[in-house]
């Protein structure tokens, strides 16, 4: 078999056996740990604080004796120790690459530094996942990304280079320009946030183009938002671009991605299990939950020189379910839906949990909608109240009554009876995005 | 780093093409450690050898720390 026809990066690893992919993690978990604690003084003092020492790791079980890592601890460590503290294996002349988190969530980004192997590893992980999908040395692929210091797409661009594809950078671009070099270039392969691609198959369209005809895109890779996996909102993407639509989902503080849909697409991405052990582990008690069940995300990578990453605590809300969910081959299990949601993503309103994934899963069923917003107010200081506010397509805005009334019933339905104001905004009135989508705002005074 | 060894991290005898990795990524390893190469040299070597480097580890040749080049 010839390299392209190979449906794996790396048959060897990907389709391993559990037992022997367990045993791989553990000579590789027991080398990351001695080297963590040999030269990283943040986890030293971890260990330490533990009571916990390298040896000790004997089992993967024994995975559960260290401690869990925090951004809150890291986010500390640097504030204490500017700009890295000393969480860092090596020092910040072997760096290559500096980025930043996205910092969606208001806090201070945490800063990370990567040596060329780290950058080679970040790269390698892509491939794993962009390979999975289909994409091949023929593909031209676009990244609608802004080449800043977030890291978002940075991995992926070099990705693409290494597989031998034509790769279109679009930093400094307008949505209508990246649109109308998309067309013009025949790009196979765009990768973009799920908003994103949304946002610029409409702008197609008030463009008069029409990318399933214009165009030649038969893969749309996304990431960045938990919407990668909301069937709805893929639905849309493959029905605006004609291509098929693949989820992938990583993290800066990994430096990469460390889960990938595959061609196969069974409902939810492969977890790359040679380079990463994800737990899943009940966010209160810390105890891992059973196949097909939610909890919260724990990721250790192996591949980052510069930032051991152990037991780290994403707070990313997943449900994992076996590898034999999908017929691929892979033995890496499966993150059934993707990333869920964020475990301190939730909002308590009038005693019904809302997750702004789960509101965004019920309005994108309905076709007419163009953006969205939810609003969360407190009335008198006492009565929490959630609006979603809805911006229709210009083609659509006779169907409002009825919208109105089924919106409300679907989204009550899905939250337990849950009364939620839906309102109409004018068209424009609400905000686009390029990165990562902001639609949710909190307004209840924060005590 | 050298390909002493006869199997890879999972036990299984190499095979003669992964031998052959393994021994490439030595001599790049081994040249890019030296300082009185141009730096032409040095630099590409480094890269050479960093893109071997993943491949013997991703194919579970080896587990050598990412950090040290």
């Amino acid at each position: 078999m010839s390299a392209t026809e190979s449906p794996y990066w790396n048959p060897k690893t990907e389709t391993l056996p559990k037992d022997q992919l367990r045993a791989l993690q553990l000579v590789k978990l027991q080398r990351l740990v001695a080297r963590a604690y040999e030269q990283s003084p943040f986890h030293r003092r971890l260990y330490d604080k533990a009571c916990v020492r390298p040896e000790q790791v004997k089992t993967l079980d024994d995975i559960r004796r260290l401690p869990f890592m925090t951004r809150e601890d890291w986010m500390a460590n640097q504030a204490e120790k500017p700009l890295f503290g000393d969480l860092i294996t090596r020092p910040e002349s072997d760096a290559i690459r500096y980025h930043l988190t996205s910092g969606t969530s208001g806090r201070q980004p945490l800063r990370v530094l990567d040596g060329r192997k780290d950058w080679s590893w970040i790269t390698d992980m892509w491939c794993y996942g962009f390979w999975g999908f289909g994409i091949r040395p023929t593909d031209k692929v676009f990244f609608a990304f802004s080449y800043g210091s977030f890291i978002g797409f940075w991995g992926a661009h070099y990705c693409t280079e290494k597989l031998g594809c034509l790769t279109l950078a679009s930093g400094n671009m307008t949505t209508e320009q990246r649109v109308k070099q998309i067309v013009e270039m025949g790009v196979t392969v765009v990768c973009a946030t799920p908003t994103y691609a949304l946002r610029m198959g409409q702008t197609a369209e008030k463009m008069g183009i029409d990318l399933r005809k214009d165009g030649k895109v038969r893969r749309v890779i996304v990431s960045g938002e938990p919407a990668g996996s909301i069937p709805a909102v893929k639905k849309m993407i493959e029905e605006m671009w004609g291509g098929k639509c693949g989820d992938t989902a990583g993290m800066t503080e990994i430096g990469t991605i460390m889960i990938f849909e595959c061609d196969h697409q069974p409902g939810g991405p492969h977890i790359i299990e040679d380079h990463f052990i994800e737990e899943v582990l009940d966010p209160d008690t810390g105890n891992p939950v059973p196949y097909g069940e939610r909890g919260e995300r724990v990721v250790t990578s192996f591949g980052r020189g510069f930032i051991p990453l152990i037991r780290y605590r994403t707070k990313d809300l997943v449900c994992k379910v076996p590898h034999t969910r999908c017929t691929c081959g892979r033995t890496g299990d499966v993150y059934e839906g993707g990333i869920l949601g964020r475990v301190d993503d939730m909002k308590l309103i009038r005693g019904t949990n809302v997750y702004p994934r789960a509101v965004e899963a019920v309005v994108r069923e309905h076709h007419e909608v163009e953006e969205f917003q939810i609003v969360i107010t407190r009335v008198d200081n006492v009565q929490d109240e959630i609006t979603v506010k809805v911006e229709l397509k210009p083609d659509q805005q006779d169907c409002w009554p009825r919208l109105h009334a089924q919106l409300g019933k679907d989204l009550a339905d899905a939250h337990e009876g849950l009364r939620f104001n839906v309102e109409l905004c004018k068209q424009g009135e609400l905000p686009r995005f390029e990165l990562k989508a902001k639609r949710l705002q909190d307004l209840r005074p924060q005590y | 780093m050298s390909p002493k060894t006869n199997t890879d991290l999972l036990g299984r005898p190499l095979t003669a093409d992964e031998r052959e990795l393994l021994d490439l990524y030595g001599r790049l390893r081994t040249l890019s450690a030296r300082t009185d190469l141009p730096p032409v040299a040095t630099a590409n070597v480094k890269q050479a050898m960093v893109l071997l480097w993943n491949a013997c580890n991703d194919l579970a040749l080896m587990y050598e720390e990412p950090g040290c080049d």
